[in-house]
């Protein structure tokens, strides 16, 4: 019989036995977790959809198409003269057609060069983060070429290995299982979306981009700067390819009412006057324009007077082209833009025009193989695109908000690295060009139709071209760095990828969830972007998202919020619109008649009046199903206003979107919504809201709108709201359980919380996300008290046995690579290179203190001791020998690696890294460290609503205070914590509502500990879901019931008794148990001192930093209040003894530093060296030659001069005078300032008094 | 062993990693185990090998946990 299929539904109880049977067993089906498996989905499917058939990166190749190149043709002016004589025409060139057939990603594998392995050839990621290697497989393209029209010839050419995201199609572990997964060194729920590079897990983050396929109305100054005439007003849309990569069009609105067509093209800008492209498009007339902008002659447009003229405007100004045809259009076009577009020179001025209207207007609507139909729609949404533009211009219609979720969508990771791929492919099939120019040179004006050419092509000229996409790729990846000549239509060329660091489990999937607004806006100074708006409700976590700079443009998802990555099939939808009455007669007229569009296509037009029903009706169909209307299409209704958005049906089915669930009353069904439609819909949050005859749908649960993270927040809705966004950002910094594969993990610094427990007050969603596998914290009795001093402001006093029971004690572990090969050689890397090899050299002695740490290969054994400065790894210098096939040691000398960090280590493992071919010598090795950190004074800690505090004393068991039951706190939090974290609530003492009797901001922490207090003493769990109280049913009386059940009292207070005296206190304390967490800031990773250390060179003042040893920086606000203390010499101190200060002779007569000189002794006679002595009063300065003189004030001696009172300088000139110098302690930077003004020209004095 | 029989090894030499075939003398080093990543076989090398397990040519060699009395203060 088989097994049970794995339950998958998850309550909010402990459920032990069944987790440890999930432990013990990994299931063989599938996970017990779908839900965390759907919230990176996007990630994986993103991928998945590149190379699958007819994927994206299929559509890329037909977008490259074929390029043609044509050889040349060698001709001397004679030669040309002559023929032209003749009359002859020009040799026709020939031309060689290249294109991409296909692409194939291999799963990653050893090289064929490699002979040892013959049973499992797999590499798989537990491997590469083992070997800090990249995940990654070959890429080989399949080129077809041929010259004229002759046979296609193909070659399949290898592009280098393209890293691999994880739980993909092209990964082993797509559909393993989580037995699977253990058996590969992964987590059972390993859920994969990163990439492995180095070892490290990057992954590409979610990026907001503008809404695909919708025009929207855009008011910005700057378009002012395009040129004279232009103003604020645009309409910009951004027209999204198959292979999702998009091409931007605007249309600007020019002061005397012309519009233009502004794109850009590989980073450069270029305007096109609208009506040359709408003539371009279709073979028309200035009727057939004037009637598609404005209305037929029956319809009410007409009578719109402001569109009319403009109209007419439009019109006559382009006369002044005096284009006319199609064919004129395209042609003009096609001659200007050919040396842009890449196309072949030959091709006529017309065709070039036609690939322009490909490549660049509107492409959604028509990429490849454009038909009459295609060119139509595209000239239809221009009409479209103009009319929304005169109505922004008379203010009939608002601007759309392009920071609103509704007008933005999400470039996700997965097309981003198509893009990047297609592109790549694209510059490779260009760069053949100047390479078979430089074939054909070498070869003496060689054509393509040379029987050498055939033989060439792919050995001299394929091969010569840069085919290592797959290097490009990994730096991508690994940088975050965009490489792109065309930019891909992107605003920012870095900041794409981060690491996905494993610190704890929260902080691992809220990368995943993760959305960044752009890295362009984090340098705006308008904060508009990072509002929060109502539009993103549902989509967007309102909680979730730091504080600090990136708030707000750097927000999560919503639980259950999804993203598309496929293109729905709405073929048919054109079709039922037909039926439900849209029709094609248009009128500018809003009232007349409002647009209905899919994906950016304009199906029809129909009355406002129809398009109410028209998206009901649909709507209707969508949910029940009826005629085959995909449920995740979103159907935005715009109804009509005065001066709101631009009235329509706008439907979209394609990727990239956002949508979520809600549930649609007229059939109590489940119904997706996407952010486009919602803020026209009526949904209800609550059944309370429900308003009859108007709302359509209602929220399955108001928690959906948060994130995971945010949802894990307890009773989150009593917490003031900064409160719940600390505590988002906080539990990502929680030295949790990062995994429970922690072995085969390489990560440079992990953390891990040895203690970790389940919390007693969770929500269900806790078990549905997982996350009892990866605990975070630790359930603390804690009592709010001020008790011993040691408990003031944010710090909290930890009791000591607690702590000795393993309270918040953790581990970190860092893995450091020992590499032997200089980082810079590493590219060029041979066998012969070897240089070095580990262990001891061979017959030279082995000191006993060496081996302390070190085994007999010269590698430290498992569980030794390493302090600073110890040996871990020994090593020696080799020459290859090639007779003996051996490395030998010539100098006999024992190297060694040296640990550097501070901080006493245990060495926990040692792996050993061979390369992919088998064939290297240990060359790196990579040394997992273990560092125990039991919590000490000055860690930080806290609890889940954003209550942090620092550990201020680890107080005596007998010391604490204890109630009438025995307990004592694990923890003592002072209560100031609490009303200091409000705005402003008055402290009514009424005993109906816990909110009153305990005024403070993080009101949810009393609830919890009440929550926690009642859900340890009965053994049960206690649902902390937010929401489910009311005025009407308080948290107070259900927990304070559960209280008093069990014989506490019913608010949570107990009477306890001093630790010291024994006494009871006088008030009742609150106590309970609270869930805390460690957070990973601790003071062995901060404490900074310093008495004296390394100083700047320069300067001669300490250095900054505390990892060079470096001082922290008594500033100018600190200066300032030692002044104001009158406390002058910690001045003194600080500013001058402890930093530069240094003793420098200086001249009394004539202050000048930098003309004191020492004098040489040996002119000077004794006595002369006393009356120096005398006069300086400090010679000790002096050095050896122990006199000073300043030469500025010195006169150069003559002969009647005494001995005594002359002096000599280094060159054996002879001075007297001058000996009015003296030593004064002055900084280092002040001799250093006088040295650089001299420079310049200026002297500086100073007055020396006494 | 009994109790009594067992002997703390010293640190320097004369411990169960240095037998035989470790001295000062040989050029080849002394030959080392250690555990493949992957089938958990024992591999042993010496100075100057290939890194690879010899049983399923696996890249990833672990140390084996040390036959030393490893012995700290606790403190």
């Amino acid at each position: 019989m088989a097994p049970a299929a794995t339950d998958t539904n998850w309550s909010v109880n402990y459920d032990v036995l069944k987790r440890e049977k999930l432990f013990r067993n990994p299931p063989e089906d599938k996970t017990a977790y779908p839900s965390l498996a759907a919230s990176i989905k996007p990630h994986v499917d993103s991928f998945n959809a590149l190379f699958e058939s007819g994927g994206i990166l299929e559509a890329g190749l037909k977008d490259i198409g074929t390029r043609t190149f044509l050889d040349e043709v060698t001709e001397t002016a004679e030669q040309k003269q002559q023929r032209l004589a003749e009359g002859r025409r020009a040799p026709r060139r020939n031309k060689l057609h290249v294109r991409i057939k296909e692409v194939f990603l291999e799963k990653p594998a050893i090289p064929v060069t490699n002979k040892f392995t013959a049973r499992n050839r797999n590499i798989y990621p537990s491997e590469c983060r083992e070997r800090h290697a990249t995940y990654r497989g070959k890429l080989r393209a399949k080129i077809e070429y041929r010259v004229n029209n002759g046979d296609w010839a193909e070659s399949v050419r290898e592009m280098g290995q393209v890293p691999i995201m994880l739980r993909t199609n092209r990964c082993y572990l797509e559909k393993a299982t989580p037995a699977e997964l253990v058996q590969h060194k992964e987590e059972s729920e390993e859920l994969g979306g990163y990439f492995i590079v180095n070892g490290n897990e990057k992954l590409i983050r979610m990026l907001i981009v503008g809404r695909r396929n919708y025009p929207m109305a855009i008011v910005r100054n700057t378009f002012t700067n395009r040129g004279h005439a232009y103003t604020k007003f645009g309409i910009q849309i951004r027209s999204v390819r198959p292979d999702q990569t998009s091409q931007t069009n605007v249309l600007h609105y020019l002061n005397d009412g012309n519009v233009t067509f502004r794109f850009s093209w590989r980073k450069n800008e270029f305007i096109v006057p609208v009506v040359m492209i709408l003539k371009a498009l279709v073979e028309t007339n200035d009727r057939e324009i004037f009637e598609a902008i404005v209305g037929g002659s029956s319809s009410e447009g007409i009578n719109n007077t402001f569109v009319t003229d403009r109209v007419e405007l439009l019109l006559r100004t382009y006369k002044a082209y005096k284009l006319h045809s199609r064919s004129e259009c395209r042609a003009f076009i096609g001659e200007k833009f050919k040396p842009v577009l890449g196309v072949p020179a030959d091709i006529s001025n017309e065709e070039a025009g036609t690939e322009f209207l490909r490549k660049v207007v509107l492409p959604h609507l028509g990429n490849q193989n454009v038909t009459e139909t295609q060119d139509y729609d595209k000239f239809k949404m221009l009409m479209f695109m103009i009319r929304k533009l005169y109505a922004v211009v008379a203010g009939d219609c608002a601007p759309d908000n392009p920071d609103a979720v509704s007008n933005q969508e999400i470039l996700l990771g997965g097309f981003l690295y198509g893009m990047l791929l297609k592109e790549r492919l694209d510059e490779w099939v260009r760069s053949f060009a100047p390479i078979l120019k430089d074939w054909s040179n070498r070869n003496h004006g060689a054509r393509f139709t040379d029987p050498a050419f055939e033989r060439d092509f792919v050995s001299k000229v394929v091969r010569r071209s840069n085919e290592n996409i797959g290097g490009a790729m990994e730096y991508f990846l690994s940088t975050g760095n965009l490489v792109s000549p065309t930019g891909l239509d992107l605003q920012q060329t870095s900041g794409y990828t981060v690491m996905a660091e494993k610190i704890n489990f929260y902080r691992f999937i809220s990368h995943f969830r993760m959305i960044h607004r752009g890295s362009f806006f984090a340098q705006l100074k308008t904060t508009t972007v990072r509002k929060l708006l109502p539009e993103s409700w549902g989509f967007l976590c309102p909680v979730h998202t730091p504080d600090g700079s990136p708030c707000g443009l750097l927000n999560h998802l919503a639980h259950k919020c999804l993203v598309a990555t496929k293109d729905t099939d709405v073929s048919h939808i054109p079709k039922l619109l037909v039926q439900l009455g849209v029709r094609n007669e248009s009128s500018v007229s809003l009232d007349e008649s409002v647009s209905v569009q899919l994906d950016g296509r304009i199906v029809g037009y129909c009355s406002p009046k129809q398009a109410r029903v028209v998206a009901s009706t649909l709507r209707h169909w969508k949910v029940s199903g009826t005629n085959n209307v995909p449920l995740d299409l979103e159907i935005g209704y715009v109804p009509n206003s005065t001066g709101g958005q631009y009235p329509g049906i706008y439907m979209f089915s394609q990727a990239a979107r956002m949508y979520r669930e809600v549930k649609y009353l007229p059939l109590d069904k489940l119904d997706y919504v996407g952010p486009f439609e919602q803020p026209f819909m009526e949904i209800a949050c609550l059944p309370s809201d429900l308003v009859q005859g108007l709302s359509t749908h209602i929220e399955f649960t108001p928690t959906n709108i948060l994130s995971i993270v945010a949802n894990m927040t307890p009773f989150s809705d009593y917490n003031q709201s900064p409160r719940n966004m600390y505590q988002c950002q906080m539990s990502k910094q929680t030295m949790g359980t990062p995994g429970t594969a922690i072995d085969y993990r390489t990560d440079n610094k992990l953390y891990r919380l040895q203690t970790g427990q389940t919390p007693i007050v969770r929500p269900p969603l806790y078990n549905a996300y997982g996350l009892d596998n990866f605990p975070n914290g630790t359930n603390a009795v804690v009592a709010i008290i001020s008790y011993t001093g040691y408990d003031m402001d944010d710090a909290m006093i930890i009791n000591k046995s607690s702590h000795e029971r393993g309270f918040g004690y953790g581990t970190v572990y860092k893995t450091k690579v020992h590499s032997l090969d200089d980082k810079d050689s590493r590219r060029t890397k041979s066998k012969q290179a070897v240089q070095k090899l580990f262990g001891f050299a061979p017959g030279a002695e082995i000191r006993a203190e060496w081996r302390a740490t070190l085994d007999e290969d010269g590698l430290p054994h498992i569980g030794a001791e390493i302090k600073e400065g110890s040996i871990v790894a020994a090593y020696h210098t080799v020459r290859y020998d090639a007779s003996s096939d051996s490395y030998i040691n010539v100098d006999g000398i024992t190297q060694f690696v040296k640990y550097k960090d501070s901080e006493k280590a245990f060495v926990d493992s040692i792996r050993i890294m061979g390369s992919e071919t088998g064939t290297e010598p240990a060359q790196a090795l990579s040394v997992k460290y273990r560092i125990p950190r039991k919590p000490i004074i000055g860690d930080k800690f806290s609890s889940r609503h954003g209550q942090k505090g620092v550990c201020s004393q680890l107080w005596p068991a007998v010391d604490m205070p204890f109630s009438e039951s025995g307990i004592q706190p694990d923890l003592i939090i002072n209560p100031h914590a609490f009303p200091s974290r409000k705005p402003n609530t008055t402290p009514e003492h009424s005993k109906t509502n816990l909110t009153n009797t305990m005024p403070g901001m993080t009101i949810a922490q009393m609830i919890e500990s009440m929550a926690g207090k009642a859900g340890s003493l009965h053994g049960h769990p206690q649902d902390c879901t937010p929401f489910q109280f009311s005025e009407e049913h308080t948290a107070t009386d259900y927990f304070g019931e559960q209280l008093r059940r069990a014989g506490y009292n019913y608010y949570g207070n107990e009477p306890l008794y001093s630790g010291i005296t024994g006494k009871e206190f006088a008030a009742d304390i609150f106590i309970g148990v609270v869930h805390y967490q460690r957070l990973r800031h601790m003071v062995n990773d901060k404490f900074q001192v310093r008495t004296t250390g390394p100083v700047n060179n320069l300067t001669g003042q300490p250095v900054k930093g505390r990892a060079k040893g470096g001082g922290i920086r008594v500033g100018e606000m600190e200066r300032d209040s030692l002044i104001a203390h009158g406390a002058a010499y910690i001045l003194q101190d600080r500013l001058m003894n402890c930093s530069d200060s240094q003793r420098a002779w200086i001249c009394r007569d004539c202050g000048s530093f930098l003309s004191t000189q020492v004098a040489v002794s040996s002119a000077g006679s004794s006595k002369a060296r006393l009356a120096a002595k005398s006069s300086s009063g400090s010679a000790a300065l002096g050095g050896n030659a122990g006199i000073v003189r300043c030469r500025r004030c010195a006169r150069e001696a003559v002969y009647e001069d005494s001995r005594a009172v002359v002096w000599e300088d280094g060159e054996g000139k002879r001075f007297v005078g001058g000996d009015n110098v003296t030593v004064v302690a002055v900084p280092g930077v002040l001799r250093y300032l006088d040295v650089e003004l001299a420079a310049m020209g200026i002297r500086m004095k100073f007055r020396v008094d006494n | 062993m009994s109790r009594e029989a067992y002997q703390v090894p010293s640190l320097g030499g004369g411990n169960a990693f240095s037998n035989d075939n470790m001295g000062a003398g040989s050029l080849d080093g002394p030959i080392v185990a250690y555990l493949c990543g992957d089938c958990n076989a024992r591999v042993s090398l010496k100075r100057g090998d290939q890194i690879r397990c010899k049983e399923c040519g696996h890249r990833v060699l672990y140390k084996e946990r040390t036959k030393r009395m490893v012995q700290f203060e606790a403190r």
